[in-house]
């Protein structure tokens, strides 16, 4: 035992260094996911330093943390999540900081109860990928907004005037996606990719949206739901199903050869970001061009 | 440092320890893998707990989690038990099945559920300090500091009352049973230990560290020492260290604290196989060399012993008549002269009384093959121990 304690009292000689004081006294937020870094950077702008914790192309419910998150936490003076156990069990953890006195925000919890798709089988579970709503991102937005000012009143101008700028912006890039989306006949708006995550935008446009693979990464799409769905393409006469950037394309590519087989051709039609933007050098690194892409990508594959 | 880098490198060697200690005996007992086993096999428990409470937060997951890995320890001891198949097999046996009920339960009732073991129960050692216990609105700490110190705890005393009967029942479980207490229960008790340890630990700090934390500083030790008490203290003591100097290289590097503490244990593994002073690869390598040497003296003697004359004891034409390269034939001839085997006499060589007698020794050995010959010439004549 004693041992133990001279390796630890030695290392932590040679480790403490006097911490790095960040003469930066700007607000700092902590966001979760890719989504929410670019919400909180567009509302925050110069006002806030924001630190991601996910970058480009993670899934969000297989996150591995680095070291420098701990510190990135310790010295956030606001955590903003997605909620909805979309972050799997830092979802709790998160809920438990509000009792030791670090602020936490969900987002989730700016949505009313009738704005959260649920579970079939199981009224407390919820359909956690929110963002594919326009109407719920401008919900989110503006109340977002509020929450900021409210924990950082020095900057409210600044939030009021990008807020409102980026409502703005959301609007006219929900008409412009509705626009786009009229080109497809509503008979058309069918919806194939490999795991559940567009089950909002379906709901929002008027698409059937079909996941090849459910919400949870444990299991495997089964022979029989390859099946089902492999003559659901054909009766329908899908033109294109798809894939997405953080989930495996293999059960898709096999869903393909199963239509190919009866006859039937379909394409895969390109790649959507789902749970994850683009890089953010990228047009699809940020929320409104991963928006437009996914939807140019989907009417131009079906058309 | 940081109340929070602090706590993290205190539960991470609590953790290390409470893994080191059943670890040491997993490792005897060839089960080591048990571990990795219990990640999967746990899903069925926590699916049926989610049935219950329909609530992936609640605290009965841990709870069937924890009961399906003890359910999964007791069926492979009971398999492995019958003697019918190997320890390893055992294990094949149990939780790939397991896991398949969890799958078929989660297609069947659940598809639409975020249900699985990573969502549920494995946690994530930075976050640790965040997850606090608070009792009447006081901090008490972290939530995983405290479950992983009672699993310690328990496990420690556990260890201490039971020693002398793990002991038997891991080296011998023959004698165990002619003693009068039953090695089963012992397996038994063992083995609930290390799931339920095993369950604390991936809550606290996620499967793969917990697996490495099981298995390298137990394997590592074993190839320093046999002692039983000295490879728990040693297991227990480079399982901390291993977590600490990992935890700082984590931290310069801004990498992941349980994937780097898994490659420093990794590298500490390959310095103990490489240096380990009996079993390690070069003091068995150098051994092998020494052997080869010993041959071949032997053989020289064997040589100047079955030959009167001079001619074929020159030290010049040695080599010939052998057919050594000059090198070795050196190398002999100096080791053979060193230990008063041979004299060298106007470059002819001759045995000594001691030469001969090694010599008459070796040649009984070699036609009526007994042992006891053997140890005599090994301790005798062990030659590059002076």
């Amino acid at each position: 035992m004693k041992k133990i304690i001279a390796i630890v009292v030695a290392i932590c000689f040679v480790a403490c260094k006097p911490a790095e004081k960040t003469n930066n006294l700007k607000f700092t937020v902590v966001t979760t996911t890719t989504m929410i870094t670019d919400l909180v950077k567009t509302i925050g702008g110069d006002a806030i330093e924001v630190k991601g914790i996910m970058g480009a192309g993670v899934d969000p419910h297989l996150y591995k943390a680095s070291e420098g998150d701990v510190s990135k936490l310790t010295s956030a003076d606001l955590i903003i999540y997605n909620g909805l156990h979309l972050e799997g069990k830092l979802v709790d953890v998160f809920e438990k900081m509000n009792q030791v006195g670090k602020k936490t925000i969900a987002l989730g919890d700016f949505l009313a109860h009738e704005q959260i798709i649920n579970s079939e089988a199981f009224a407390s579970s919820h359909d956690p990928h929110i963002w594919f709503s326009i109407q719920n991102w401008k919900t989110i937005a503006t109340k977002l907004t509020e929450a900021l000012i409210k924990e950082n009143p020095e900057n409210k101008l600044v939030y009021q005037k990008n807020g409102a700028d980026y409502l703005a912006k959301l609007t006219a890039l929900e008409t412009e996606v509705k626009t786009k989306i009229e080109e497809l006949p509503v008979e058309k708006r069918i919806l194939v990719t490999a795991h559940d995550a567009f089950s909002y935008f379906g709901k929002e446009f008027d698409f059937e949206v079909v996941g090849l693979q459910g919400l949870s990464t444990a299991t495997e799409a089964g022979v029989k739901d390859v099946q089902r769905i492999s003559d659901f393409i054909i009766e329908n006469k899908v033109r294109a199903i798809f894939v997405e950037s953080s989930v495996p394309k293999r059960t898709v590519e096999a869903l393909q050869a199963s239509v190919n087989s009866k006859g039937h051709t379909v394409v895969i039609g390109g790649e959507l970001f789902s749970d994850a933007l683009g890089n953010p050098s990228d047009e699809m690194g940020n929320y409104i061009g991963m928006f437009r892409y996914n939807v140019n990508t989907i009417v131009n594959a079906l058309k | 440092m940081t109340n929070a880098q602090l706590e993290i490198q205190i539960i991470l060697s609590l953790v290390a320890v409470a893994c080191a200690l059943p670890g040491v005996f997993l490792v005897l007992r060839k089960m080591a893998l048990i571990s990795d086993a219990i990640s999967h096999s746990i899903l069925p428990g926590i699916v049926l707990g989610f049935f219950i409470t329909q609530d992936l937060a609640s605290p009965l997951l841990i709870v069937m989690a924890t009961l399906t890995g003890v359910l999964t320890v007791v069926l492979v001891e009971y398999i492995q038990k019958t003697g019918l198949v190997k320890e390893d097999t055992a294990i094949g046996l149990v939780f790939p099945s397991m896991f398949s009920i969890g799958v078929i339960l989660i297609a069947r009732n659940a598809g639409d559920v975020h249900l699985d073991v990573d969502a549920v129960l494995l946690g994530e050692v930075a976050f640790a300090p965040f997850d606090r216990w608070m009792y009447n609105g006081i901090d008490m700490g972290p939530k995983s500091l405290w479950m992983i110190g009672t699993i310690l705890t328990v496990s420690i005393s556990l260890l201490i009352l039971f020693f002398k009967e793990l002991k038997v029942a891991t080296f011998d479980a023959g004698l165990a049973a002619s003693l009068g207490f039953t090695p089963i229960g012992i397996h038994y008790g063992l083995m609930t230990v290390s799931s339920v340890t095993t369950v604390g630990a991936f809550d606290a700090i996620g499967a793969i560290l917990v697996v490495a934390f099981m298995i390298v500083p137990a394997a590592s030790i074993y190839l320093l020492t046999n002692n039983l008490k000295k490879m728990l203290v040693y297991s227990a003591l480079l399982g901390v260290f291993a977590s600490i100097v990992g935890y700082w290289i984590a931290h310069f590097l801004d990498a992941s604290i349980a994937g780097t503490i898994a490659t420093v244990l990794g590298l500490l593994f390959f310095m103990v196989y490489l240096f380990a002073p009996d079993k390690g690869y070069i003091s068995q390598w150098y051994k092998i060399k020494q052997q080869k040497t010993e041959v071949a003296m032997l053989v020289f003697m064997l040589h100047i012993a079955n030959h009167e004359e001079e001619q074929e004891r020159n030290v010049n034409h040695l080599q010939e008549h052998i057919n050594w390269t000059s090198q070795l034939a050196r190398k002999v001839l100096r080791l053979a002269n060193q230990n008063n085997m041979i004299v060298i006499k106007n470059d002819v060589v001759s045995l000594t009384p001691k030469g001969a007698e090694f010599t008459n020794k070796a040649v009984s050995y070699i036609s009526d093959n007994k042992n006891a010959e053997l140890e005599g010439i090994k301790q005798n004549f062990f030659l590059f121990r002076g």
